[in-house]
């Protein structure tokens, strides 16, 4: 059962905290992605896991058994871990051919010629990469080479696989194509999987588990589509989803239970959450995906088209409502011309409700505007 | 009637083609280097090889009886024989010269190359330190290393019979072997060039991306493993360059040898190149002159072979800067004190031991009633005690010497830094024409030839009928020294030329800016540090050579290194001292100069 557990780790460059005070469970045959800016910790995180890099302070246990731990002064060298470690620059050895690097890993383990061979072969079959056995890195694409690392990465067969930002180098086609395959590894290959990015589509879309991080700090650890349907704070509001979330700012007036009224746009509305609210103060701010802000004849919040992005599958239109401008997106492709004036309505039960102080979520549910 | 004007369009005739040609700066720079070039480096050579097979006056037609300029291939056969003379004068010397060129080759790499893997891989101590101090004897002459070995080791027993700071303090004569011959001139040609090795090997593992090693740690190898089966293969690459580069030159070393080799009669091929050659058997030393100049282009040929081969690689830095560095543990200090010990024994105590060397009277006998500043500031009063000549400091021959080395220095650096600016912009604005590329190699060409083979092939120039008038002159140091230390300044030229986008010159082409100005108002700033280090790189080279010089000076006391040099062979130990301590200090304050300006110094740049 290779489940990782992160306590109290913290890890200091001099005087700046790169990650601060991390808590977390990596659970068996997950497949969790450290998801933030860039700067903003994760690659630090997946070094100190995977023993490249030593934690000021803190503890870390891969399966049970403490790998680090700063009281106790345990640090097991990376070879000691049973990992495996995909760099965001593939990391192949240029002297030596694709059989060669991926073989090296098996050698270190002293498996004879024959068991290594087999296994080589087996990895080249799984990565469709036979044809460049006797080639050399440097002669083969960006995608094959990132082939031939994952094989290197697999042929020990780790329990634990580290990625770092293995797809940033490719095109966006071969990313997509890739993206497919290494969930589909992931399910092959029984391994628990823990992936760097700053690419939020690529977390939402791969992972088990989401750990979003900012400036060191731990700040959603959850499903990606909780992290969607329910973010934590602003930070993580904004930093999922694709055309980002409307944020509208709004004044407090009445809490009562799960109901509560707001003026917003120049308007008044009720939001109703699920569970009772708690910790709103005076001023809040309502995240509406831009999904839940369809242009409809009736709706309540009138505004003028500032531009429309058709993609063919759906239409993004920006419409500006006073000092606010606000994404819709609508399903199909739609064109409306510059300063048409349209009505927008909020619906769904995925709104959320932010306390604009201390930035964070206070609950989930329905805006009404009246 | 449309056909015919459409093909009138479309002719070219040769008179438009050759005013479009003339028309581009770029063009006319090219024909222009071309020229020069082709006469300067393709005529000596022409000059060199007739020599090769005629009969000269003196030595050569007294032996052979044979009228002077008759066609012989005589020269060849009697080099190449072996019987005993051919034996002494061209079998033993090819091979020294192999075993030094070898020898240095891997004493170089290996102290270099152990040095820089401790320096960016390893927990050792005072890093900067070291790393600062050992690229000390690469800035210094190579002979600066040779003369502190003889004034350290030599003793009663050997050679000069001296008595040198080992057997003066500790009482130790060391064996000869020790003393002179091929030992000395490996272990000093290996030191000297070790920081280049150090400078090389350091700079690839410094920006090879810590990740190649760090997925090997993953995958269980050993730190052991690791160095073995990944580090040392893929800086091999970059180790057989620089070795080849050490090779070549310590083949060619000619004040190395000299100074170590000739008191017990051991010869490299260069030393007895210049031994036939004075000795009247021009023939055959220009015979050998020509094997280095080949032997240079087949290493050159084997470095372009080898670094364009598909296992070459460049190494990217990948996104981890730190790698974890191998702690040394106990071993941390005794490595570091023996390390510090080392570079400052090759590179400080040599500036001591000159200056010490420089102020007593009787060598060999350190203490201080021995000591005087004679050497240095003695009239010619008191000159009878310090032989025939005032001290250093108040002759007016040295500095005349001095003045002279400066002045060539100076006119050199200008003449090789504005001409390897123009060919770089020229062959980078020309970039992918046979003319460009041609006239890049030629450019380059000087750098295969040894020195003393350069040297060598002036000479034979200068003494031909036709260009008498050149023997012996400042304009023939001038223009030898130009060529030979152009290959730095066009290659830097090109370098620097490279990084400027065509974008940039072409924006001020449109507003009409012309060429003069664009290159002095827009090309020139934007690499000016690496433009200006193009200027003083030759100052420093010619305050530093010897061997050429001797040979074409017309008498010993015209330069201060040929000065050095005389002083050397005729047993001044003091005034030799005095002269190479005020070398290395005007070569260490040009490149503090320089590094100030610039940014740019001897030690980081290009070197060879």
């Amino acid at each position: 059962m290779p489940e990782i557990i992160l306590e109290h780790v913290t890890k200091k460059f001099d005087k700046f905290v790169a990650v601060d005070d991390l808590n977390m469970v990596i659970e068996d045959r997950g497949f969790v992605t450290l998801l933030g800016p860039s700067g903003c910790g994760k690659t630090t995180t997946l070094r100190m896991i995977a023993g490249l890099e030593t934690p000021t302070s803190g503890r870390i246990l891969i399966d049970g058994k403490p790998v680090f731990d700063s009281q106790k002064g345990i640090n097991l060298p990376p070879n000691k871990r049973d990992i495996g470690f995909l760099f965001q620059n593939y990391a192949l050895w240029p002297h030596m051919t694709v059989y060669e690097n991926i073989a090296f890993g098996l050698e270190m383990l002293k498996w004879d010629k024959a068991a290594i061979r087999k296994r080589v072969d087996e990895l080249l079959a799984l990565l469709k990469i036979e044809p460049f056995e006797k080639r050399y890195p440097a002669e083969l694409s960006g995608g094959q080479q990132q082939r031939v690392a994952i094989a290197r990465t697999l042929a020990p067969s780790p329990k634990v696989l580290f990625m770092d930002e293995p797809l940033s180098n490719l095109d966006a086609k071969l990313r997509q194509e890739m993206r497919a395959e290494l969930k589909r590894l992931h399910s092959d290959t029984n391994s628990t999987f823990v992936y760097v990015t700053h690419d939020q589509l690529e977390a939402m879309t791969l992972s088990t588990q989401v750990c979003l991080m900012n400036e060191g700090l731990l700040q959603q650890y959850a499903p990606p589509l909780t992290t969607y349907n329910a973010p934590a704070n602003l930070f993580v509001a904004e930093f999922v989803g694709n055309p980002t979330m409307n944020f509208i700012p709004a004044k407090v007036e009445t809490i009562a239970g799960c109901q509560v009224t707001l003026s917003l746009l120049g308007k008044k509305a009720v939001f109703t959450a699920k569970e009772a609210v708690e910790g709103l103060g005076e001023e809040a701010v309502v995240g509406v995906r831009p999904e839940f802000l369809p242009i409809c004849e009736d709706g309540p919040i009138e505004g003028t088209t500032y531009s429309t992005l058709p993609a063919g599958m759906e239409t993004t239109v920006k419409v500006s409502c006073g000092d606010t401008m606000l994404t819709s997106v609508v399903f199909g492709s739609v064109d409306y011309a510059i300063d048409t004036p349209v009505k927008l309505s909020v619906t769904g039960e995925g709104i959320a409700l932010f306390d604009k102080q201390s930035r964070m979520s206070v609950g989930s549910g329905r805006l009404e505007v009246l | 009637m449309k056909q015919t004007h459409a093909d009138d369009l479309r002719r070219e005739p040769l008179i438009y083609k050759l005013r479009a040609f003339i028309t581009k700066p770029a063009n006319l720079l090219l024909v222009f280097f071309l020229t020069v070039l082709v006469l300067l480096s393709l005529l000596p050579l022409v000059t060199m090889l007739s020599n090769m097979f005629t009969i000269h006056l003196g030595t050569e037609k007294k032996l052979t009886r044979l009228p002077t300029g008759t066609w012989t291939l005589i020269h060849f056969s009697n080099l190449f024989k072996g019987d005993d003379w051919s034996r002494v004068n061209f079998w033993d010397p090819l091979w020294n010269s192999f075993i030094v060129a070898f020898g240095s080759g891997i004493l170089g790499i290996a102290i270099g190359g152990t040095v820089a893997w401790f320096i960016t891989r390893s927990d050792l101590k005072c890093k900067k330190f070291i790393s600062s101090v050992f690229v000390f004897p690469y800035m210094m002459p190579s002979w600066t290393l040779a003369l502190f070995w003889t004034n350290m080791f030599q003793n009663s027993q050997v050679g000069g019979g001296n008595v040198g700071m080992i057997e003066a303090i500790f009482g130790i004569c060391m064996p000869e072997w020790f003393v002179f011959g091929l030992f000395p001139i490996i272990v000093v040609t290996g030191l000297h060039y070790s920081p280049f090795a150090y400078l090389l090997i350091g700079g690839i593992l410094k920006n090879m991306d810590a990740t190649l090693e760090e997925s090997a740690t993953i995958l269980k190898a050993s730190r052991f493993t690791i160095i073995r089966r990944i580090t040392i293969p893929i800086v091999m690459p970059a180790i057989l360059s620089t070795f080849l580069l050490i090779f070549s030159s310590g083949f060619s070393s000619y004040t190395v040898p000299v100074f170590l080799g000739s008191a017990v009669k051991c010869y490299t091929l260069s030393t007895k190149m210049r031994a036939l050659i004075q000795a009247g058997y021009q023939g055959q030393g220009y015979i050998i002159a020509f094997i280095s100049i080949i032997l240079g282009c087949v290493i050159l040929g084997i470095n372009q072979w080898f670094t364009g081969k598909r296992k070459s690689f460049t190494t990217v830095t990948g996104k981890s800067g730190q790698v974890s560095l191998v702690k040394l543990r106990k071993a941390n200090w005794p490595i570091s004190i023996v390390m510090i010990v080392l570079v400052t024994f090759f590179a400080i105590v040599p500036l001591i031991s000159f200056a010490l060397e420089s102020i007593i009277r009787q060598p060999g006998n350190y203490r201080l009633s021995n000591m005087t500043l004679q050497f240095w500031v003695g009239t010619e009063a008191s000159a009878y005690e310090t032989g025939m000549i005032s001290g250093i400091l108040l002759n007016l021959t040295m500095w005349k010497a001095l003045g002279r080395q400066v002045a060539l220095a100076l006119v050199v650096a200008m003449v090789v830094g504005t001409s390897g600016m123009l060919i770089g912009y020229a062959c980078v604005r020309r970039r992918g024409s046979r003319l460009s590329r041609f006239v890049e190699s030629l450019a380059f060409f000087p750098y295969l030839m040894p020195s003393m083979a350069f040297g060598t092939i002036y000479l034979a120039m200068a003494t031909s009928d036709s260009f008498k008038w050149l023997y012996g002159s400042f304009a023939l140091l001038v223009l030898v020294s130009a060529i030979k230390f152009l290959p730095f300044a066009s290659r830097s030229g090109v370098n620097s030329m490279l990084q400027i986008a065509p974008e940039i010159e072409e924006a001020a082409i449109i507003f009409g800016v012309p060429w003069r100005k664009r290159m002095t108002r827009i090309l020139f700033p934007i690499q000016k540090s690496s433009i200006l280090s193009g200027y003083l790189l030759p100052v420093i080279s010619v305050m530093r050579e010897v061997a050429m010089y001797t040979l074409l000076v017309s008498h010993a006391r015209y330069l201060l290194t040929t000065m050095l040099f005389s002083f050397n062979q005729t047993g001044y130990a003091q005034y030799g001292s005095a002269v190479t301590l005020l070398i290395i200090v005007i070569i260490m304050l040009i490149n503090a100069i320089t590094n100030k300006l610039t940014g740019a110094s001897f030690d980081k740049g290009i070197g060879g």
